[in-house]
């Protein structure tokens, strides 16, 4: 059953990306806004609202993302809800990036001196505008080079989204490879395509880092 | 995590799977009835395991298992959803509901058994000896003084290590492919291989080659979820069917180029 491999097992391969790129802006989306609200309610006042944040962070980065998505498939599923993979991979891939990120972040806004948020206090800014004004802003700065080593990461892992269906660019690789054995060929494709895309978000974080070192320059 | 709230959570999950896998019981009763109701029957199968499950040129699944699963949609007189599982979540896709039945290679073990409910086998994998055209011979003593090609610490290495005479000399390669190579090139007469590896030979070097003797076998079954009697029973008759009248002849020859294998017929019995 072996066939070559041609430009039509290429553009197979080169299509199967587009999984590739909706699985992680799903998760780059589903993870920033997840992960904002992580962080602020781990730094938060309320001592519940702390405990519950770090259980769920603890849940979710202590399994593997893997088994996050067959139970979110899966299992869902057992229980008597009937959810598409798109949702259970939405759902998953959601929770492991919002507890990644909003532990990055807390880190991140821990690090801003606190007597710029007191300083502000005495300003009468009261939480929201403390936070999206003063505290926010300067920890976003510390925050870009750890979060795209984060997304970079996350990119790579969407390949873990095969075992509930989805043939993205891994999948299909090694669908591809079984009918023409060639894994050299074919892997290394697959590897150029994940660099095209990882690169760009690399550079672009550090031009992000420039702007803000330039921005902050005394 | 304290222990209560470790204990709390496995039971939630346990009771909510109890609570899964009974209404599963109780709808397997009617698993055949639902199925045409629906109109459409899903089928799991692999996609990476030729000639069994493939992605052929337009990206469609393909394969052995794809062409037993369409002739069991229209003896169903249903429309067919091919789903694409791998070998690793194959049990899950049928268990949790995703599929109604899996025609994907899946070998009968005790182990599996356990799991899911197996039909009778509609596939096998075969290990044999297979041979130049020319060499005459038909039972293992006649290996004596021959040469045979086999891939190093492989189920057919043990095989033919067990029922070759002392005298013959058993060449070990690192790969099926090197010793499949080996053949081809004529630096031996005989090989120990799958009949998937004859599929691969019949490619590179047709009717040069055939086989001579079968050493071992592993068949293939459906899977149902388990419970589904009637379900079950009906694939069993569709597999019965298939097997007297030619089509899952027609259909092994047409991926693995030799006829039905005799130890799917014996097991029809």
């Amino acid at each position: 059953m072996i066939r070559p491999f041609g430009w039509n097992e290429f553009e197979l391969i080169l299509f199967a990306v587009r999984w590739t790129i909706v699985l992680a802006v799903m998760a780059f989306v589903g993870g920033g806004i997840g992960g904002l609200i992580v962080a602020l309610l781990r730094t938060s006042d309320s001592r519940v609202l702390r405990v519950a944040t770090i259980v769920f962070i603890r849940v979710f980065q202590g399994t593997p993302l893997l088994m996050q998505l067959f139970l979110a498939y899966f299992g869902m599923t057992i229980l008597g809800f009937s959810v598409n993979p798109l949702v259970a991979a939405m759902v998953a891939l959601t929770a492991h990036a919002s507890a990644y990120l909003g532990e990055i972040w807390r880190g991140c806004i821990e690090a801003v001196p606190s007597g710029q948020s007191e300083a502000a206090t005495a300003l009468g800014l009261r939480y929201f505008n403390r936070m999206r004004c003063v505290v926010l802003p300067q920890a976003a700065r510390i925050a870009v080079p750890p979060t795209v080593g984060f997304l970079v990461q996350l990119l790579k892992e969407t390949s873990l989204a095969s075992i509930i269906g989805f043939v993205e660019l891994t999948r299909q690789a090694q669908i591809i490879d079984s009918v023409t054995f060639r894994p050299f060929l074919v892997f290394s494709i697959v590897a150029a395509i994940y660099f095209a895309m990882c690169w760009p978000l690399s550079l672009a974080a550090r031009r992000l880092e420039r702007k803000f070192a330039q921005a902050t320059v005394r | 995590m304290p222990s209560i709230l470790k204990k709390g959570a496995a039971l939630f999950l346990g009771l909510g799977l109890m609570a899964g896998l009974t209404t599963m019981v109780a709808q397997a009763a009617d698993a055949l009835q639902a199925i045409k109701s629906k109109g459409t029957v899903k089928i799991g199968m692999l996609v990476d395991f030729p000639p069994y499950g493939l992605m052929n040129e337009q990206n469609k699944p393909d394969g052995y298992d794809a062409d037993v699963a369409k002739a069991l949609a229209k003896e169903m007189g249903v429309k067919l959803q091919l789903v694409p599982v791998t070998g690793p979540n194959r049990i899950p896709y049928l268990l949790s509901g995703q599929v109604d039945l899996l025609v994907a290679s899946l070998g009968i073990t005790p182990a599996r058994a356990k799991k899911v409910d197996f039909s009778e086998s509609y596939a096998a994998i075969t290990i044999g000896v297979y041979g130049k055209d020319n060499v005459k011979i038909s039972k293992p003593e006649e290996l004596a003084g021959k040469t045979i090609a086999v891939a190093r610490a492989s189920t057919q290495d043990t095989a033919v290590t067990k029922v070759a005479p002392k005298s013959t000399n058993i060449r070990r390669f690192d790969s099926d492919a090197a010793a499949l190579q080996a053949l081809i090139s004529g630096q031996v007469p005989l090989l120990g291989c799958s009949n998937v590896c004859y599929v691969t030979i019949q490619k590179l070097a047709p009717g040069k080659y055939n086989k001579k003797f079968e050493l071992s076998s592993q068949v293939q079954g459906i899977a149902v979820k388990p419970g589904e009697k009637d379900l079950l029973a009906w694939v069993n008759q569709f597999i019965d069917k298939a097997k007297s009248d030619g089509e899952l002849d027609k259909i092994n020859q047409k991926w693995l180029g030799e006829p039905m294998p005799a130890i799917l017929k014996k097991s029809s019995q």
